[in-house]
C-alpha cells in the first residue's frame, strides 16, 4: 500500500498554468502534436534523456490548456496503479481514481513517461484507450468510461536506455503516433540555454560546443551521452558565479562517467573547450 | 683488459650523452591511450580508428656532434594516420616536464582530427589553425608546447645560410600557422617537428607487389608473451627471394649474407629461445624484409606489417553455405563472398564431466536452479501466502453493494515466471586460442571448461541453448563447428565434442556471426541472445584484418539486432577496449582480464543478462 500511495503523489496533476513554459521546437512537432490532438491519436515520443521530452509535453498541455497527469513509470507500476483503486477510511472503502482515469474523466492529458519500465499488464488497459474505441474500463467499479475529444495519451521513452533484454512490444509500439527527439542543433541548444539561464551567449555557444563533442563519444565510450539538462546545470552554476571548469566537471564530467580515466580524458575535451 | 674498459666507459659517455632527456619525464603511449582516444573521437575524430604506436623512422636531420661521433642515426617517432589507425609515438620524454609531454600527446591526438589530405608543410599549419579556430581552449597549450619545442630546436646562429632560412621559416610556421606557404629548401633535412604530423609517414613507400596469400603464410603466432609495445607497426617491405635459375650463383653470392639490420627471413621456423634477439633485431631495424618462400613459421615476433592487403579475387564459391561480406570501403556487401562449411565432430568419444569440473558443476546448477524461478506476486488466489489487501477491501466493496461472489479470491501468492530464452554460445576456435593463460591452462582450456560448465548450468535452467565455435582460413573456408544444435540434448556425445574442440586457424568473425543469426532466427522463443566468447579481434590471411574485418563484423551485428537477436561479447583480449566498444557498445561486451576466471565470469555474466 505504500508503494501504491507513492505511485499516486509521483502522478502529478499539473493544471493548465497560465503560463506556458518555454520550448525550443526541434522541427515540426509542435504542429504534429496538436494533429494528434485534434484527431485523438494517441503520441510516442523516443529520445534520449534529457532532451525536452517533459519539457514539451509540459509546454504543449500549457499550450492547448489542458490539465498534465504525468506517470513517471518503474518495474513495480501495475494497472492498478494507473486506473485506481479501492482505499479505506474510517467511514469504509471508497474508490480513488489514478492518474489514468482521472485524465480520461477531465479530458487531460496522461503522460507515462518511461513507458518501457512499467509492468507488462499496462499494456492491457492501454490498449483500448489507444484505438479508435477510446475506453477506459474499470472492473473493479464496473464502469466504462468513454474518453472525452479532449483526452489524449502520450508516452514516452529512451531507446537506448534499457536494459539489455528490455523493449517495447511491438504491438504496443504500434499503437501510436511516434516522434522521435534528438538533441537540438548547436544554435538551438544555445538559445535554450540562454532561455533557461540568462547565461552570456559565449559561454552558451562554449557549452554546447562541449556538449556535442561528448554526444559524440555515445556507445564507444559512454553509455548516456550529456543531456540538454546538464548542460542547461552547468549553465546555471556558472551564471550563478562557480568557475566553468569546475562547473563542467560537477555537471557534465563526472555526472556522465565513474571511470578515472574517462573522467580525465574528459576533462581534456572540457579544456579544449574553455581552456585552462 | 685496459682497451675493453676504456671503450666501455667511451661508449657509456657517448651513448649517455646522446640519450636526450631524463627517464622521468617520459610518458608512455599505454599511459594515454585510453584518454587520447576519448579526446581523438570527442573533437570528431573516426570511430572505428585505432590508436597504435608509430615506428621510429630514421630522421636525417641536424645530429649534434656527439651522435654524429657515436654513429647513431636519429630515430624519432612522429605521429600519422591512414585508414586504418592514428600512430603516436610509443613514449614522449622530449620535453622538461610529464605534463608537457603528456599535452604534446594529447595535442597530436587533437589535431589527427583536422588533418586531411594535402602538402605536408602547408596541411600540418592549415589543421593546426582549423584546430585551434574550432577549439579555441586549446590556444594555451598550443603556446605552451610551441615555445617549449622550439627551445629544443638549432640555434640558428650555427646553421648554414639555407639551413638558417629554411628554420626561420619553420619557427614562423610554428608561431604563426598558416603564415608560410612554402618551405624554403636547403641541402640538409630540417629537425623533426614534433607538434606535426609525419612527412613521410612509412606507408606505401615500397609497393614490390607480391600476394599477401605467399605472405600470409607467415603467420604471427598470437604470443601472449607479446606486449603492447608491438603494436607498434613495421615498416615492412616485401621482397621476394629471388628464385635464380642458375641457382648456384646466388647460393655463394658474398653480398647475400646480410646482417640482421637488413634481412630478417620471419618466416622461417624459429626456436623459442631467439625470440629476444628476433624482437629486439626487429625493433632495431628500419626494415624487415618479409620473404616469400612459403614455408610454414613458428615465428614469435608479433607486429602489424605495413603491407597493402592484396586485392582479393572476386570468383563465386559453390559447395558450403554462401554469405556476403561487407566492404566498408566499397559500402556494400559482396555477395556469397565467404564459404561456411559446417562441421560436426562424428567420431568423437563421448566423455563425462571432467572430475576438476564437478565439484563446482554441482553448485552452479544448483544455483541456476534458483534462477529459473523468478518470483512475482500472483494476485487473487482462492490460496495463498498472505492476504491480498486490494482484493479483501474490493470484496468488502462488493459486500456492502450487495454483489458479492461466492467464490472467494481473496490471498495473493509467489508465481513463478516463465523465462522464454534462447541462447546460441559461439567460442572462436582460432590459432591464438593455442597460447597459454598460466602455467597449467591453454585459452582453449579455459574455453572448454567454460563449455562444460556452461551446458552444466543451462541445462539445470528451461532456457534453450546451443554450443558453436568457429575458425577459418580465408573466406572460402570458414569452419563452423556445431559442438550442441539447439534441438539436442546435452548428454555425455555432447561432453565428448566440447572436450574434442582444438584450435583452428583465424578469426572471420563476420561469417561466423551471420550464420549464427540464421540459427538464432529459427528459434521460437521470445528473447534470443547470442554470447560471442573470444580472445582477439576479427582476423583472417586475406584483407580480413584491421579495419576491414572490424567494419564486416560490425556489419554482421547489425544485421542480427534487426532480427531482434542481442549479441553480447565475452573477450580476454586486454587491447579489446580499443574496438569492442565500436562493434558491441559500451554495454555489450565485458573483458574478463584473469582468462582463468573466465568459465566462472561467464555465468554470472549470463545470470545478470538475463535476470
Amino acid at each position: 500500500m505504500t508503494k501504491a500511495a507513492i505511485h499516486i503523489a509521483a502522478a502529478t496533476d499539473q493544471h493548465a498554468a497560465s503560463e506556458v513554459p518555454f520550448y525550443q521546437p526541434h522541427g515540426d512537432e509542435v504542429e504534429l502534436f496538436e494533429h494528434a490532438y485534434n484527431k485523438q491519436l494517441p503520441l510516442l515520443i523516443k529520445g534520449p534523456t534529457g532532451c525536452g521530452k517533459t519539457r514539451f509535453v509540459m509546454h504543449m498541455a500549457a499550450r492547448l490548456k489542458r490539465p498534465l497527469y504525468t506517470v513517471s513509470c518503474h518495474d513495480d507500476l501495475t494497472a492498478t496503479d494507473l486506473v485506481g483503486r479501492h482505499l479505506v477510511n474510517d467511514s469504509g472503502t471508497y474508490w480513488n481514481d489514478g492518474p489514468l482515469t482521472r485524465a480520461v474523466r477531465n479530458g487531460g492529458i496522461c503522460y507515462l513517461d518511461e513507458i518501457v519500465e512499467a509492468r507488462k499488464d499496462t499494456a492491457v488497459v492501454l490498449h483500448p484507450l489507444t484505438d479508435d474505441r477510446r475506453i477506459l474500463p474499470l472492473e473493479r467499479t464496473g464502469e466504462t468510461l468513454q474518453a472525452p475529444v479532449q483526452f489524449m495519451l502520450v508516452v514516452s521513452y529512451n531507446p537506448g536506455y534499457q536494459s539489455f533484454l528490455k523493449g517495447m512490444k511491438p504491438s504496443t509500439r504500434q499503437r501510436f503516433v511516434s516522434l522521435r527527439f534528438n538533441f537540438l542543433d548547436a544554435a538551438q541548444e544555445q538559445q535554450v540555454v540562454i532561455a533557461e539561464t540568462g547565461i552570456d551567449l559565449v559561454t552558451a555557444k562554449q557549452l554546447v560546443k562541449l556538449a556535442s563533442a561528448l554526444r559524440a563519444l555515445k556507445q564507444h565510450d559512454l553509455e548516456e551521452v550529456a543531456s540538454t539538462r546538464l548542460v542547461v546545470y552547468a549553465a546555471a552554476l556558472i551564471k550563478n558565479g562557480f568557475a566553468p571548469i569546475e562547473a563542467c566537471r560537477a555537471a557534465l564530467v563526472e555526472a556522465l562517467t565513474d571511470d578515472e580515466e574517462v573522467t580525465a580524458a574528459l576533462m581534456e575535451v572540457v579544456y579544449a573547450c574553455f581552456g585552462e | 683488459m685496459p682497451e675493453i674498459f676504456v671503450g666501455k666507459l667511451w661508449d657509456q659517455l657517448v651513448s649517455g650523452a646522446t640519450a636526450s632527456n631524463s627517464e622521468d619525464t617520459t610518458v608512455l603511449f599505454e599511459e594515454i591511450v585510453k584518454p587520447a582516444s576519448i579526446l581523438f573521437r570527442a573533437l570528431g575524430g573516426d570511430q572505428g580508428l585505432a590508436l597504435k604506436t608509430a615506428q621510429s623512422t630514421i630522421h636525417q636531420g641536424k645530429q649534434n656532434w656527439l651522435q654524429q661521433l657515436s654513429g647513431i642515426e636519429q630515430k624519432v617517432e612522429l605521429a600519422w594516420c591512414d585508414d586504418e589507425a592514428l600512430y603516436l609515438p610509443a613514449s614522449i620524454n622530449l620535453l622538461p616536464q610529464d605534463r608537457l609531454n603528456r599535452e604534446l600527446y594529447f595535442w597530436l591526438a587533437a589535431l589527427a582530427v583536422e588533418m586531411r589530405p594535402g602538402l605536408w608543410f602547408i596541411e600540418n599549419q592549415q589543421a593546426t589553425l582549423r584546430l585551434l579556430e574550432k577549439f579555441p581552449g586549446l590556444q594555451a597549450r598550443y603556446q605552451r608546447l610551441v615555445y617549449a619545442l622550439l627551445s629544443l630546436r638549432p640555434e640558428i646562429t650555427t646553421l648554414s645560410y639555407d639551413s638558417a632560412i629554411q628554420e626561420q621559416a619553420i619557427y614562423q610556421a610554428l608561431i604563426k600557422p598558416g603564415s608560410i606557404s612554402l618551405l624554403p629548401s636547403a641541402p640538409n633535412p630540417w629537425f623533426p617537428i614534433y607538434l606535426w604530423f609525419h612527412p613521410t609517414p612509412p606507408f606505401g613507400g615500397n609497393n614490390q607487389l607480391i600476394p599477401p596469400k605467399k605472405l600470409a603464410e607467415f603467420e604471427p603466432s598470437d604470443d601472449t608473451q607479446s606486449t603492447a609495445k608491438d603494436q607498434r607497426r613495421h615498416k615492412a617491405e616485401r621482397q621476394e627471394i629471388q628464385e635464380r635459375k642458375d641457382g648456384f650463383m646466388m647460393f655463394f653470392r658474398a653480398e647475400s649474407i646480410l646482417t640482421w639490420a637488413e634481412y630478417i627471413k620471419v618466416n622461417r621456423p624459429t626456436e623459442d629461445d631467439e625470440n629476444t634477439d628476433a624482437k629486439r633485431a626487429a625493433d632495431e631495424m628500419e626494415t624487415i624484409t618479409v620473404t616469400r618462400d612459403g614455408k610454414q613459421t613458428a615465428s614469435r615476433i608479433r607486429f602489424d606489417l605495413d603491407l597493402p592487403p592484396e586485392d582479393s579475387d572476386e570468383t563465386k564459391l559453390e559447395s558450403g553455405i554462401l554469405l556476403p561480406e561487407w566492404h566498408y570501403k566499397k559500402q556494400l556487401y559482396l555477395k556469397d563472398y565467404c564459404c561456411l562449411q559446417p562441421v560436426v565432430a562424428t567420431n568423437t568419444k563421448t566423455c563425462q564431466l571432467p572430475v576438476h569440473l564437478a565439484a563446482v558443476a554441482r553448485r552452479i546448477r544448483h544455483q541456476f536452479e534458483s534462477l529459473t524461478s523468478v518470483r512475482t506476486w500472483l494476485r487473487k488466489q482462492t490460496e495463498g501466502t498472505e492476504v491480498d489487501v486490494d482484493a479483501y477491501i474490493n470484496h468488502l466493496v462488493e459486500v456492502k453493494s450487495g454483489t458479492f461472489k461466492t467464490d472467494l479470491q481473496l490471498y495473493k501468492t509467489h508465481q513463478i515466471q516463465e523465462r522464454n530464452l534462447s541462447c546460441l554460445l559461439l567460442a572462436d576456435l582460432s590459432q591464438s586460442t593455442d597460447a597459454y593463460v598460466n602455467n597449467h591452462a591453454r585459452v582453449i582450456d579455459v574455453i572448454r571448461d567454460s563449455l562444460f560448465l556452461f551446458s552444466e548450468a543451462l541445462s539445470a535452467t528451461a532456457d534453450q541453448f546451443g554450443l558453436y565455435g568457429f575458425s577459418s582460413l580465408r573466406r572460402d573456408n570458414v569452419r563452423f563447428y556445431t559442438i550442441k544444435a539447439f534441438a539436442e540434448k546435452y548428454n555425455d556425445q555432447i561432453r565428448g565434442r566440447i572436450n574434442a574442440i582444438k584450435p583452428g586457424y583465424y578469426t572471420r568473425m563476420g561469417a561466423a556471426i551471420r550464420q549464427a543469426g540464421k540459427l538464432l532466427a529459427q528459434q521460437t522463443t521470445h528473447q534470443r541472445i547470442l554470447l560471442l566468447l573470444t580472445d582477439g579481434k576479427p582476423n583472417d590471411l586475406d584483407r580480413y584484418e584491421g579495419r576491414y574485418g572490424i567494419e564486416d563484423t560490425r556489419q554482421a551485428l547489425r544485421e542480427i539486432r534487426q532480427q531482434g537477436i542481442k549479441p553480447f561479447c565475452i573477450t580476454i583480449d586486454e587491447k579489446a577496449g580499443s574496438y569492442l566498444p565500436y562493434l558491441f557498445g559500451t554495454g555489450g561486451y565485458v573483458v574478463i582480464r584473469q582468462p582463468s576466471e573466465l568459465p566462472r565470469q561467464l555465468l554470472s555474466l549470463y545470470a545478470q543478462l538475463t535476470v
